[in-house]
């Protein structure tokens, strides 16, 4: 009789907590469509909002920098962490406890710290060289750099999961060092790969801290038009552009999910 | 039969191939995390121990000047400001714990006893929501605590706020956007806790203790131990160095470090300062993660906690 | 050997229709060494010829140096020293993929990410063959190995014997100088085991090729090989044919390794006569070593104590009954002697029978420490 109380408010609970989990993101997404610019009030159902988006140059250029952010920083980390994810499997019976330091550092590093580190690296190798203008290719050295372990350490676990006679079938199997890549690894890992490439590139679309801290004065992507927006008094567009966002995240980090459940299977 | 004249030729060849493709595969990466994110967080640290410059960047000489700076003392005297701003970090960090420990414990323990083919369903509804962006998520709650939301209205009937103040900015929003940040960190290691309980012992120890909390205590809670400990670090350790809630819901009397910090470099403009409060940061990760693998190995199996 | 393989006419017909134009290959190895790590020998100094068509089977216990052997001929581990040639050619510094060499792994190894189809065609793709050539070999090695259907299934609609015959198909296809077969039966139950046994013998007869195989059952090695050769500590122990090996065991690991637990140090010697803990034995053209080997299926059992020649007074202490025959334990003296004998005639000794065990001087073998 106690354990089904317990069972029945449990439930209840769970309710609340979703309830509480898509609240914020409801209202939202409720108030993209509302008619009046009421923050407060739902007045009736309109698309003025996202009409107005297509005409905001800043909103599209703050899109078009997102998208090139995310695309290229997560083409070259999965490059790269799919090289060292490679390198970790094959010597994996190695001491690498540097390595896993060294990538596990990116995650670890609190936000914060790891933006102004590099602002304050940029700028300071800006004034001596001229190099590394704040702007987009800053943004995306550091997108790569927090990029790369997820890439490495989902490229890696693939390779674990693999039954090592595999690599020596393929040698058996007269393919030279170069096929063996073409034919058997690229393809074996291909799943990982696609997985990865779209964590990294959700990973990229929503950071907002590290983007904000190295971003110049023309490669404002999303998050930090939305930023501006807010901080200079809210606008009801910001409403339709977060559930754009909101949609398009979704959408990513379910593709991420199917393959990722393939790679297990 | 003797391996005295064996030649070593074909191992070391070997080597020295198998040496040159780790370098090969590992070198990009592993140069690019030295240069973009190893030596700017050495170059970060050095900045904390130098002196503030007229336009906020750092000059020399040595000093520690910042950390006095940090703890309060500045050119007009002692002044609580920064205290203040650090002990509201570490007392936001405990509470808000504290409530995602509270509510995330028995939404791990309700998924683990669901259906086995609800559970991956119910996890990823935890989760979503935590793959959009926090800015956009902060911006939810401003509109939901906002003054003439329902919400707003409910406290005020309630007497818990002044009229048309809204429950933003306040420490409150803050506590309640860090809670709704980190719940689902904490929920997954603790469900993956549950979902390993040995229900053999639980039922022996409903079988010797008679009553369920006794049960609960001594045979629940310490299998669970481990994915708690785990939680609570994966939230504590993010949840000190918050900047984007503190910002958005606090207002001017919610600031914490990591609002402390990135002021230095922004409006504020005191490298040194700033650099300073992020060595305390990183002090606290660094701890956290400690703590957690001594704690995590001295529970047995040590399991690697994956993030 | 031959004879416990029984080919029929039609089968050998048609094994000359499929079978390779390449002549087989022999194996030459000279002074091989190899070791992992700072101490650990896996093989010592391993010289040995394999002779071209040979069912040829390395045998020894876990850690014995037989799989670092076969991953040497495979070119997949180099040898600190030593030299390998396959066919009259020098391989020992040629890579796998430029070896005419196939390997069935023990984990079968297929790619996941490939169709049976695609697996089987994996090595001619890679040695840059037509498609259209490639789809002719498989299609004919497919129809060799009986596969029917399975070419159309995906790797991981396979049964564990399925896989197996996959493996095989996919290292034939290849038509290599040699085939190596590491433990390929040893993930599959016993019924499926025997099967695959005769079957993997039939095909090796068929083409004539030299299979150089991998395995720690020596019931596995006597049945297949034409020649085996046996191994421990990185050292070849004995090479030759199942029944040499078996019956002339060349030392006391192989003797035990080949299942013989009826060891007797010889402690005096008379000509003929041999002195050991079972009492006075008269042996013929046993050799010159230091221990006697008595095989349990060599042994009579004759009811009651009755004097002779070879002929020794035992108590049966326990009986392993397995059908077809049964397994003995006899107390002779102070010592014990196992004996196998065929199920025949209506009383079977039992427990706590006084006998006499009987043995001919002619199955009395001896062989050195």
């Amino acid at each position: 009789m106690r354990k089904r109380t317990l069972k029945r408010g449990l439930t209840g609970f769970w309710w609340f907590t979703l309830a509480f989990l898509y609240l914020p993101l409801a209202v939202v997404m409720l108030f993209s469509f509302n008619a009046s610019n009421s923050a407060a009030r739902f007045t009736g159902f309109s698309l003025r909002w996202y009409e107005r988006l297509l005409g905001n140059e800043e909103i599209l250029s703050a899109f078009a920098n997102s998208m090139v952010l995310a695309i290229v920083s997560s083409v070259i980390a999965l490059g790269i962490g799919c090289l060292i994810g490679y390198g970790m499997y094959r010597h994996r019976h190695r001491k690498l406890g540097w390595l896993i330091v060294l990538i596990y550092l990116p995650i670890v590093l609190p936000d914060i710290v790891f933006g102004i580190s590099e602002m304050a690296f940029f700028v300071q190798i800006h004034r001596l060289t001229g190099l590394f203008q704040p702007g987009l290719g800053t943004m995306i050295i550091a997108h790569v750099t927090f990029q790369i372990p997820f890439v490495a350490l989902i490229v890696y676990s693939r390779f674990v999961g693999l039954d090592p006679t595999l690599f020596e079938a393929a040698k058996d199997l007269y393919a030279t060092p170069a096929k063996r890549v073409i034919h058997f690894m690229l393809p074996t890992i291909k799943p990982a790969l696609i997985s990865a490439f779209f964590l990294s590139f959700t990973l990229s679309v929503d950071d907002f801290v590290i983007s904000f801290f190295t971003a110049g004065p023309e490669s404002a992507t999303l998050p930090i038009y939305i930023w501006g927006a807010i901080k200079k008094g809210v606008s009801p567009e910001i409403n339709a552009i977060a559930t754009l966002m909101i949609g398009a995240v979704a959408i990513a980090a379910i593709i991420s999910l199917m393959f990722s459940r393939r790679r297990q299977a | 039969m003797s391996y005295a004249g064996v030649t070593p030729t074909a191992r070391s060849r070997a080597m020295v191939r198998e040496s040159r493709h780790l370098l090969f595969t590992v070198a990009p990466g592993a140069t690019w995390i030295i240069i973009f994110l190893v030596l700017p967080s050495a170059y970060l640290m050095g900045v904390a121990f130098m002196t503030n410059g007229p336009y906020g960047l750092p000059e020399m000489p040595l000093s520690l000047a910042s950390f006095e700076r940090l703890a309060g003392f500045g050119f007009l005297g002692w002044s609580p400001g920064n205290l203040y701003t650090l002990l509201r970090s570490l007392w936001q960090t405990l509470v808000s714990t504290g409530l995602v420990v509270i509510v995330a414990y028995p939404i791990a323990y309700y998924i683990s006893t669901c259906r086995e083919k609800w559970r991956p369903i119910m996890l990823l509804l935890v989760v979503v929501p935590s793959w959009t962006n926090q800015v956009i998520r902060t911006f939810g709650w401003m509109n939901l605590l906002a003054p003439g939301t329902p919400l707003s209205g409910l406290a005020e009937s309630l007497g818990w706020i002044a009229p048309n103040m809204g429950l933003y900015p306040s420490n409150f929003a803050v506590t309640l956007g860090l809670v709704y940040n980190f719940l689902p960190f904490m929920v997954l290691p603790l469900y993956a806790a549950f979902e390993k309980l040995d229900t053999a012992q639980v039922e022996a120890a409903q079988d010797l203790y008679a009553s369920p909390v006794r049960a609960f205590w001594h045979a629940v809670f310490p299998q669970t131990l481990p994915g708690l400990l785990a939680g609570i670090v994966l939230v504590a350790i993010p949840a000190f160095g918050m900047y984007v809630i503190p910002e958005l819901l606090g207002g001017g009397k919610g600031m914490m470090l990591g609002n402390l910090v990135a002021n230095q470099f922004s409006g504020g403009a005191n490298w040194p300062l700033g650099a300073a409060g992020a060595i305390l940061m990183l002090i606290a990760t660094f701890i956290g993660l400690y703590a957690m693998r001594r704690i995590g190995k001295r529970l047995g199996g040590g399991e690697e906690v994956v993030i | 050997m031959n004879d416990t393989l029984t080919l029929d006419a039609a089968e050998a017909s048609r094994a000359e229709a499929v079978e390779s134009t390449r002549e087989a290959s022999s194996i030459e190895m000279q002074g091989l060494h190899k070791r992992f790590g700072r101490d650990t020998v896996a093989l010592d100094g391993v010289d040995l010829v394999i002779e071209a068509g040979e069912f040829f089977t390395l045998l020894g216990p876990s850690g014995c140096g037989k799989t670092t052997l076969l991953r040497i001929l495979a070119g997949l581990e180099e040898a600190d020293d030593g030299r390998l040639a396959i066919g009259g050619r020098d391989v020992t510094e040629v890579p796998p993929h430029k070896r005419s060499v196939n390997t069935v792994f023990q984990s079968y190894a297929l790619f996941p990410h490939l169709s049976v189809r695609e697996n089987l065609a994996f090595g001619l793709k890679m040695r840059g063959m037509s498609p259209e050539e490639r789809e002719a070999r498989v299609a004919k090695i497919a129809e060799f190995i009986k596969l029917g259907d399975l070419v159309d299934r995906r790797v991981d609609q396979l049964s564990g014997g399925q896989r197996q015959r996959i493996a095989l198909a996919r290292a034939l296809v290849n038509e290599p100088d040699v085939l190596l077969l590491d433990e390929p039966l040893s993930a599959l139950d016993a019924g499926l085991r025997s099967q695959l046994q005769v079957e993997l013998l039939r095909v090796q007869k068929r083409l004539g090729m030299t299979f150089v195989f991998v395995t720690h059952d020596q019931q596995e090695a006597m049945v297949m090989s034409d020649r085996i050769a046996v191994l421990n500590g990185g050292v070849i122990q004995q090479v030759g044919p199942p029944r040499e090996v078996y019956e002339h065991p060349a030392n006391a690991f192989v003797a035990r390794f080949m299942g013989h637990d009826n060891l007797y140090p010889i402690s005096a010697r008379d000509g003929d006569r041999l002195t050991t803990a079972l009492g006075e034995l008269t042996a013929e053209a046993a050799g010159e070593g230091g221990l006697l080997l008595i095989r349990p299926e060599t042994l009579d059992l004759l009811p009651g104590e009755q004097a002779g020649e070879n002929q020794l007074p035992a108590t049966v202490s326990e009986r392993l009954y397995r059908g077809s025959h049964a397994e003995y334990r006899l107390e002779v003296g102070e010592t014990t002697l196992q004996a196998t004998l065929n199920n025949r005639g209506r009383r079977l000794p039992e427990v706590g029978d006084r006998v006499t065990v009987k043995v001919a001087p002619e199955d009395l073998v001896t062989l050195s420490e």
